[in-house]
């Protein structure tokens, strides 16, 4: 355990157990004295990481979208089209140890060339590849999990083991909240399968770190749970608030002795009442101009859902909110982007979340958020360039995908990595799922080596004992 | 008092006193000694002291009534919960209950109800939060060793054993040999049952000789059915596929009108599941929306005449016993009550609704009905037959208007025994169904399977399942030498063994790390801080000496949870409470020990998740007290999204790992994928939105309300005065009457002019003393 972290660890245990002033609130906790520099984890005989970005935005695309389909360009593929070739499957080599010989299928949607940087992009992201200059596709991800279950379990955690804290509780540990009246690790609308609630949990991480969801993957209304309630009046809310305010301090003087937790719990009550006053604003898009709903696609029917989602994700952007996931996704076993039987059916979550996407961006970048804020795209996976079964689909592939970044310090109209010839394995430039993690908590300041938590008789670490960071996609 | 009460029975006191309205504020330490003495005995007594300790345990061996990936739901956890409610109420010494828990399947038993007991004991090895989808089922057998070795290395060793998996301990003398000695040992033992996705295992319960011998006849009946059915399905000169399964339309005589083309009310399914098909399979109503759904089926032209009409169904146990039919003809509306669990009697496919007469342009026309049916309504095809014809087997005649062509004589001749198989078979399946559903329903339980031969296993070099390196013969902690691995039977997993050695009185971890939990549980902290690890990673004891000797008073005393548990609530250090009398001593004390390590004052206790919402039941009076059984509602494959409705104890409602209500999530309840020794203690502000704002609470605010007038216009007879209405809610609330200051708050509350509306103040109130300090945290 690296010494000058003590008396921080210290803080953060006694707090978690309600002792601080800060500690009535998972959710308001602001950034506070330790966590107010970045810095504070980096040791100090090591060179400084200075923060290029305070919060992330994660575009989740559950499933897994096919990246030879979208943003890896691979012309072969389409000239070799019907062929067999030997892959080693990873599946098959999970069964039998060895991979065989699948039919190439190419794929079904063109591929344009955008923005100065000339990156490829496919039809399905039309809108999205406007915005080329301001990405840095990492071509080379592979990642750990064949089953949607295990794979989205480690993109969001680390592992594939139930029990690991998720990046966005890491980052509230590391980083504290810098909002007021909003939790600062949100999920809008996440799916219940696939590990559900622990894609967005704080696990041995004090509670106070856990995420907190906004809606559901199947729901229609986005809200915060037991926010607000309106089977009583407001002034009556008032009146309740402050009786019990009384009732408490009533009872408080009960008590021979002071006592920190009783405080702490009374504090709360009065942060959480602020916070039913203000953040359902946050939530709330109708102050919002005609122009940015028509923008965002919130007023036609298949952008709709991702639409309000993406807006309501600017807006905690803006409330300070440290890290945001915008799930695209369902609760089915074979969530949304999940096409292994029917390739085509990628178009319609494309449509989905093509438009939404690229007004986010612009969005961002107008209000001048993108420059601190690390936008991030991507699945649990990837897919297979060849077909499944014979079918029109695709299996999952975790050996080699693309995710993109946007903002937040990393080079923009960039590519780094490569699949091969036919988009199946990275080759080179492989950054892995950990690696990626290391990145992003790099460019907010964090050394993913330093940022660990005692549990279990040892420290634990998001990036386990691996991760390194990619130095080649920093700007 | 009431801290007494939810210590032993998790339930705040009945305030007895109400009544006469006496004071029952007596503290612990003004409680004269002998009162207090009997008290603890009653409460250990209660079957609520069971409840409250079997949660306790359900925290360390991680229970769970269902899996994260997929919610798969595990129904049968539920039979191990019961079974610690009862070995707690019964005080079964704890070495034995260790026994049981590790190798209870193995321990030979003369008592029927000891032998399921110590069978289901085993479910505690099997309730790993398993990544069941893993496809190197290698890997996934060791990482559940892994969790089964983690999980008894903390629950019964306070040793974080997993680490040594893929390198010597670095703090603790566990050496990685030592890990795959005890990895041997389990993996001589079957925990999972494998395929795509794997399963845990089930296994049926021992039972009495005579039900044991009625299942055993059942599921000889059930395969001898079995053979039958496959030589038939062989033999028959029809295969059953699914292409000579269906009988096109054009074969049949008459007018048919198949499922394909009535006329829908409601939601039907289309299926083909079961049996021969007519067309284009059969629809069914789902068994749902009974009373709105109805099929019409109108032959598009019928010529008058008198016809045979006939209903085609496939039958099974699931169908109604009690179809409704009605059948519209020149004449009359004849209703008909079909039985459609029994096969068909014409053809194994038709049964006949009766002959009617149909005029030119008069209604002919048959509706089935799925109103108050106890069961799936079936419907393949009506025919109409017309009887004008002369030919006896309606299956050769030549129909008026059909096209078919004229068949063979041999061809007929294997269309009738083919007709006469499918009946046969048809019967068959329904028998077979039947006897499937009488052995579904024998009790089961989870647990492990000893196999055959056992194994030594290899080390795997850092932890890799595919990287061996020596072979390790099966054994025990070598640090802790007491037993004798050698002394393993050789033909055996060597589980039994580990269960003798874990629950040994020469053990020097097992009954100091139980103590611990008992005294925590009392205590508000274990005497040891870190109740799941007793290493030099651990926390040093505070009162290494008293630890010691509850240790050996917990084994001298036969392993007695309750005896230890008596001792420790009589003791002065439990009973030790603040008073104003002395502050400036208790200031001092608070300098010189301010984590209370020396226990000079009682530690602050706070409600857990089952007893807030427990207590707020009881307060309502919705309190449910039944005991045991699943609550897990019939038909539940996953659970997501599964919504708690019921009033009984917080015990009993499932333990869903997707889906845990929210008062749990808010109050936290143990993390259930892993063995908890001591449950966070958080204090946020989600906890405050909940209290205030989560529909479950006012709803129970709503219903305390209710019957706390209730109760007083019972009590008094008079119209309710505010005053004993206040001081009744608090003496229930805090089992102690307001102060005059609390009193006079609670009155002017009520007294205010209410808003426009029919806002209920009192709910307000009792709303706001549920989400009260003192409510959830015990002086």
């Amino acid at each position: 355990m690296i010494n000058s972290l003590l008396p921080r660890r210290q803080m953060l245990q006694q707090t978690a157990c309600g002792f601080g002033s800060m500690a009535a609130s998972a959710l308001l906790a602001r950034t506070n004295a330790l966590a107010q520099t970045n810095r504070a984890i980096a040791a100090d005989d090591r060179p400084q990481s200075v923060p290029k970005a305070k919060r992330v935005i994660f575009l989740f695309m559950q499933g897994g979208v096919s990246q030879v389909d979208s943003f890896d360009y691979k012309p072969l593929l389409a000239r070799r089209d019907g062929q067999s070739y030997e892959f080693d499957d990873a599946r098959q080599l999970a069964r039998s140890g060895k991979g065989r010989a699948f039919r190439l299928m190419q794929s079904p949607w063109k591929f344009n060339q955008y923005g100065e940087s000339g990156r490829w992009v496919s039809d399905l992201f039309p809108e999205t590849a406007r915005h080329a200059d301001d990405m840095c596709l990492l071509h080379g991800m592979h990642t750990e999990g064949v089953a949607h279950g295990p794979a989205t379990l480690f993109l969001h955690c680390g592992s594939t083991n139930f029990i690991r804290p998720s990046l966005g509780s890491w980052l509230l540990y590391g980083l504290g909240s810098e909002s007021e009246n909003l939790p600062g690790f949100i999920s809008i609308a996440p799916s219940i399968g696939n590990g559900g609630a622990r894609n967005y949990g704080s696990a041995f991480l004090p509670p106070r770190y856990q995420g907190t969801k906004v809606g559901g993957a199947n729901s229609s209304t986005l809200t915060i749970d037991s926010l607000t309630r309106n089977d009583i009046t407001h002034p009556l809310q008032q009146e309740q608030f402050e009786l019990l305010r009384q009732l408490n301090h009533q009872q408080i003087t009960r008590r021979p002795l002071p006592d920190a937790e009783l405080d702490a719990a009374m504090k709360s009550h009065d942060l959480a009442w602020r916070m039913q006053q203000f953040a359902p604003e946050t939530l709330d898009l109708s102050s919002e101009t005609a122009e940015t709903i028509e923008m965002y696609g919130i007023n036609a029917a298949e952008t709709k859902r991702y639409g309000t989602r993406c807006l309501m994700a600017r807006r905690m952007c803006e409330a300070g909110v440290r890290f945001i996931q915008v799930n695209y996704g369902d609760d089915s076993a074979n969530p949304a982007w999940d096409q292994h039987s029917n390739l085509p059916k990628h178009e319609t979550h494309a449509r989905a979340v093509d438009k939404p996407i690229a007004a986010l961006l612009t969005d961002l970048k107008q209000r001048g958020l993108l420059e601190d804020t690390i936008v991030w795209w991507g699945s649990e996976f990837g897919r297979t360039p060849y077909a499944q079964d014979n079918g029109t689909g695709r299996d999952h592939n975790p050996r080699g995908f693309t995710v993109w970044l946007a903002g937040g310090g990393f080079r923009s109209g960039h590519a780094h990595g490569e699949t091969d010839e036919f988009g199946f394995s990275s080759i080179s430039g492989r950054v892995h799922m950990h690696d990626l993690h290391a990145t992003l908590l790099h460019q907010l300041g964090l050394d993913h080596k330093e940022l660990t938590f005692e549990h279990a008789g040892r420290n634990f670490r998001l990036t386990d004992v691996h991760g390194k960071v990619v130095n080649e996609i920093i700007a | 008092m009431r801290r007494l009460h939810f210590d032993l029975t998790g339930l705040p006191p009945t305030p007895a006193s109400a009544e006469n309205g006496e004071s029952a504020a007596h503290d612990v330490a003004s409680y004269d000694a002998q009162s207090y003495e009997t008290l603890v005995d009653q409460l250990l007594a209660s079957p609520h002291f069971g409840e409250t300790f079997a949660r306790h345990w359900m925290d360390v061996a991680r229970y769970a009534e269902s899996i994260t990936l997929r919610g798969f739901v595990f129904p049968e956890a539920w039979r191990y919960r019961d079974y610690l409610v009862e070995a707690f109420n019964t005080d079964r010494p704890f070495d034995q209950m260790i026994r049981e828990q590790i190798a209870g399947d193995l321990i030979e038993s003369d008592d029927l109800h000891q032998k399921q007991m110590q069978h289901i004991a085993t479910t505690f090895l099997t309730m790993a939060n398993s990544n069941l989808e893993q496809q190197d089922k290698t890997q996934l057998e060791m990482d559940l060793i892994d969790e089964q070795l983690d999980t008894i290395g903390r629950a019964f060793l306070g040793q974080t054993i997993g680490c040594a998996r893929c390198h010597d301990h670095k703090f603790d003398p566990i050496p990685t040999r030592d890990y795959y000695a005890l990895a041997g040992i389990f993996r001589s033992t079957t925990a999972l049952s494998h395929s795509n996705l794997s399963r845990w295992i089930e296994k049926p319960l021992p039972l009495s000789e005579s039900m044991e011998h009625h299942y055993d006849s059942l599921s000889k009946t059930l395969a001898s059915v079995k053979d039958e059915l496959a030589l038939l399905k062989k033999s028959s000169s029809i295969q059953l596929t699914k292409q000579n399964r269906i009988i096109p339309l054009s074969e049949l005589n008459g007018i048919v009108v198949d499922s394909a083309a009535a006329k829908l009310v409601g939601d039907w399914t289309h299926s083909t599941s079961v049996g021969r098909l007519i067309g284009d399979g059969y629809i069914h109503d789902a068994n749902s929306g009974k009373g709105m759904k109805t099929a019409t089926f109108e032959p598009k032209k019928l010529p008058p005449g008198k016809y045979k009409v006939r209903l085609a169904y496939s039958a099974g146990t699931n169908r109604a016993s009690n179809a409704v039919v009605r059948v519209f003809s020149a004449n009359e509306q004849a209703v008909l009550r079909i039985n459609q669990r029994k096969v068909p009697p014409e053809d194994g496919l038709w049964v006949s609704l009766g002959e009617f007469e149909f005029e030119p342009n008069g209604q002919a026309f048959v509706i089935v009905s799925n109103e108050d049916s106890n069961g799936h309504i079936i419907v393949d095809a009506i025919q109409f037959l017309p009887l004008a014809d002369k030919s006896p087997n309606p299956n050769t005649q030549i129909a008026l208007t059909s096209t078919r062509v004229n068949r063979s004589a041999e061809d007929e001749q294997k269309q009738k025994q083919a007709a006469e198989d499918a009946e046969i078979i048809a019967a068959l399946e329904v028998e077979q169904k039947s006897l499937e559903q009488q052995l579904a329903a024998r009790p089961r339980y989870m647990t492990v399977i000893e196999n055959a031969t056992p194994t030594d296993t290899r080390v795997h070099i850092r932890g890799d399942a595919h990287n061996l390196g020596d072979l390790v013969p099966r054994g025990f902690l070598t640090a802790l030498p007491h037993g004798n691995a050698s002394s393993m039977d050789a033909n055996a997993s060597g589980r039994l063994e580990l269960a003798r050695w874990l629950a040994s009185a020469e053990n020097p971890l097992t009954a100091r790390v139980y103590a611990n939990r008992i005294w925590c549980a009392l205590m508000g902290q274990g005497i040891v801080h870190s109740m799941n690890s007793f290493g030099t990673k651990g926390v040093t004891p505070t009162h290494p000496d008293l630890l010691d000797w509850l240790a050996l008073e917990l084994i001298q005393n036969n392993w007695s949870t309750k005896h230890l548990v008596r001792t420790i609530v009589m003791s002065d250090a439990y009973r030790r409470r603040l008073t104003f009398d002395d502050i400036e001593q208790n200031q001092q004390q608070q300098q010189i020990d301010p984590k209370n390590e020396f226990y000079w004052r009682g530690h602050a206790r706070r409600l857990s998740a089952e007893s807030l919402r427990d207590a707020m039941l009881k307060v309502s009076g919705e309190l449910d007290l039944a005991q045991g059984g699943s609550l897990i509602r019939p038909g539940t494959n996953a659970d997501y999204n599964y919504n708690i409705d019921s009033q009984r104890r917080s015990l009993y409602q499932p333990v869903f790992r997707n889906s845990l209500p929210d008062l749990f999530e808010a109050f936290d309840f143990a993390d259930s994928s892993v063995s908890v020794g001591q449950r966070t203690r958080s204090t946020v502000a989600t906890q405050a939105l909940v209290l205030m704002n989560h529909p479950w609470i006012i709803a129970r605010a709503n219903a305390a309300a209710v019957h706390f007038r209730q109760q007083q216009s019972s009590d008094s007879g008079d119209t309710e005065t505010p005053h004993a209405l206040v001081d009744s809610i608090y003496l229930h609330c805090f089992y102690r009457l307001p102060s005059d200051d609390e009193r006079a708050t609670c009155l002017a509350f009520l007294e205010q002019p209410s808003a426009p509306g029919k806002t209920d103040r009192l709910v307000v109130l009792i709303h706001s003393l549920f989400a009260s300090l003192d409510f959830r945290y015990l002086p």
